[in-house]
């Protein structure tokens, strides 16, 4: 690699964390409407259930957990505004982590990778999703966008708790 | 005194209620496992999920491992998947195809029919060891399906699965007709867990009562996303299936991919919808083909199965290991021959109400879980009221609380014929 190339990977693998990092802060403060801010116009949203292959499955094909276009992405941020929201109003406690952060830009589309941990903590409970997510991130006016946010759970089912009622 | 477990029942002054200690009592919880999920016929599988010979599948039922196969000759077999030498679990995959099971630990190999094929170090037993019938593989002890639909019972003796089924075997072929090629389990499996009484997932599954209050974010989402049919209000009734089986029938505003077109599926969609529709009127008459297409249905097959056939078709078991926790397991039922653009559809349907990431599935949980706390009370706050619709003329509205009855009787029904 020469050292500009190597410049190059660094400042995207910079750009790339602290773009996840911003997101993940959105979530935990349940800033939603910023947070569907960082999508695409055209954009997708999806959680592979965890008895498939979730990195290769494809959501018209199998039975995803969940399979938002940017329409539904959207209303998933409208619902949870609401109180009739009922499983997370009032709102859980959550925390991302998020690591091993991976990024290589593909032409227009960079493809990142990284882990997470979610915590989600309510009335005396408190539940972890453990997973990778895979992004494709487009550039749109010079900042980062979301075309696609997949969370690959790396669980053996979703137990002991029920419900993806936060955003990963 | 302890506070008694039977339903108050007065037909007459419509009262129905039933004790909150069924729902957290240790003591109750045992009893069902003996006299419900030790006898009841419980599903185990879709022949779709066994699509060739030698196709298998493993999962829990009734907190049994087994191992559904199919042989060579097309023989379906319900297969208790645990080693007859010392114990262990033998085949260890979800699914896949083979036409025999090596147990890991002292690898004794069973053909997919269960009969024990090699002991390894033979020498150490008779010659005629391995035909021992003691040495098989155990099959449940009654297996039986109706259309592709396969249920197992571990009791030896009882009526037979069509006559259990009673009138939801009607429902069930509502579902199978669907298709003219079968029905088919598409890929991928919700499998989650709600900290509740199982009751209250078997009484919310088939319980119309709640969607405005528990589910009008969902509601108010089908209005924005044109996924309704604007004109259609939620409006049916209530069935008696018998044997602890019911159902609602109704309209909802909804689409359905089988086959009410709403405006988000586009003029081209409503062309293969109104194709769907032909062919069920051809295949099945007008009235029989209008029912499926347009009236959506929740049926609760006692103890613990759902089929939903709403805006997408849920298979949904649920088992309690606890009297506080239960296992759900669901999948999505749709026509085999079902268009690719139609099966997105149908997919993205399902996830938009159904399920841990959907827009209903986590608040009918919320309500679950909470009713659940709520019934620490239970000796303080003794009874639930079932009652809606009971003194209402002219058959059960589909917000009625007819299901829940039906399942509470048949419930009190065995659990009084099991004795303490
Ligand atoms: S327990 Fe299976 S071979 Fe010994
Ligand atoms: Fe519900």
């Amino acid at each position: 690699m020469t050292r500009e190339a190597e410049i190059d990977a660094m400042l995207l693998q910079h750009r790339v964390q602290s773009f996840l990092f911003h997101e993940a802060d959105l979530l935990d403060r349940w800033q939603l409407n910023e947070w569907e801010a960082l999508f695409a116009d055209e954009a997708s949203y999806l959680v592979p259930p965890t008895d498939v292959d979730g990195d290769f499955a494809d959501p018209s094909k199998s039975l995803f957990y969940i399979f938002d276009d940017r329409t539904r992405i959207h209303e998933r941020v409208v619902r949870l505004e609401k109180k009739g929201a009922h499983s997370e109003f009032p709102r859980s406690k959550t925390r991302h982590l998020v690591s091993n952060v991976r990024a290589s830009a593909d032409g227009d589309t960079i493809e990142a990778t990284a882990s997470f941990a979610v915590w989600r903590s309510k009335d005396g409970n408190t539940d972890i999703f453990v997973g990778h997510y895979a992004y494709k991130l487009v550039e749109i006016d010079g900042a980062l966008r979301i075309a696609e946010k997949k969370c690959v759970l790396d669980m053996d089912a979703l137990r002991p708790h029920a419900r993806i009622s936060i955003l990963l | 005194m302890e506070q008694s477990l039977r339903p108050v029942v007065d037909e007459t002054r419509g009262i129905y209620r039933v004790p909150r200690r069924a729902f957290v009592d240790p003591g109750v919880f045992e009893r069902e496992c003996r006299a419900i999920f030790d006898k009841c016929w419980l599903y185990l599988g879709h022949a779709s999920e066994l699509p060739n010979p030698g196709d298998y599948v493993t999962r829990k039922v009734a907190g049994r491992p087994m191992l559904f196969t199919r042989d060579k000759d097309d023989q379906y077999h319900a297969l208790i998947n645990v080693c007859p030498h010392r114990g262990a679990v033998v085949c260890r995959e979800r699914k896949g195809s083979s036409p025999a099971f090596q147990c890991m630990y002292h690898g004794w190999v069973f053909a997919n029919t269960g009969r024990l094929m090699v002991v390894p170090g033979h020498a150490g037993y008779p010659a005629d060891y391995k035909d021992d019938p003691g040495k098989q593989l155990s099959h449940a002890p009654r297996f039986d399906r109706f259309g592709d639909f396969f249920f197992v019972s571990f009791a030896a003796d009882g009526e037979d699965l069509a006559t259990y089924l009673a009138g939801a075997g009607d429902y069930l072929k509502l579902v199978s007709e669907q298709s003219s090629k079968g029905m088919t389990i598409v890929g991928g499996t919700q499998e989650y867990s709600i900290r509740g009484n199982w009751k209250l997932l078997a009484e919310n599954s088939v319980d119309g009562y709640h969607a405005a209050s528990t589910h009008s974010t969902y509601l108010e989402y089908l209005k924005n996303a044109n996924g309704s049919t604007h004109d259609t209000r939620l409006a049916g009734f209530g069935h008696d299936l018998g044997n602890g089986h019911a159902v609602i029938e109704y309209f909802a505003p909804w689409g359905r991919p089988i086959a009410n077109w709403i405006p988000l599926w586009g003029e081209e969609g409503k062309r293969e919808i109104e194709a769907i529709q032909q062919d069920l009127t051809a295949r099945l008459g007008q009235e029989r083909a209008e029912r499926i297409a347009k009236q959506s249905r929740n049926m609760i097959i006692f103890p613990n199965l759902v089929i939903n056939d709403v805006m997408a078709i849920t298979v949904r078991t649920f088992w309690p290991t606890a009297p506080d926790y239960m296992e759900v397991n669901a999948w999505a039922l749709a026509p085999a021959e079902e268009s690719e653009w139609l099966r997105k559809f149908r997919l993205f349907n399902f996830t938009e109400f159904l399920g841990p990431g959907g827009f209903a599935t986590p608040d009918d949980v919320e309500a679950i879980e909470k009713c659940q706390t709520g019934y620490q009370a239970a000796r303080e706050a003794q009874y639930n009221d079932i009652s809606r619709g009971m003194l209402r003329e002219g058959g059960s509205a589909y917000d009625d609380e007819l299901q829940m009855r039906c399942f509470w009787n048949e419930w009190d029904r065995r659990i009084q014929e099991h004795g303490a």
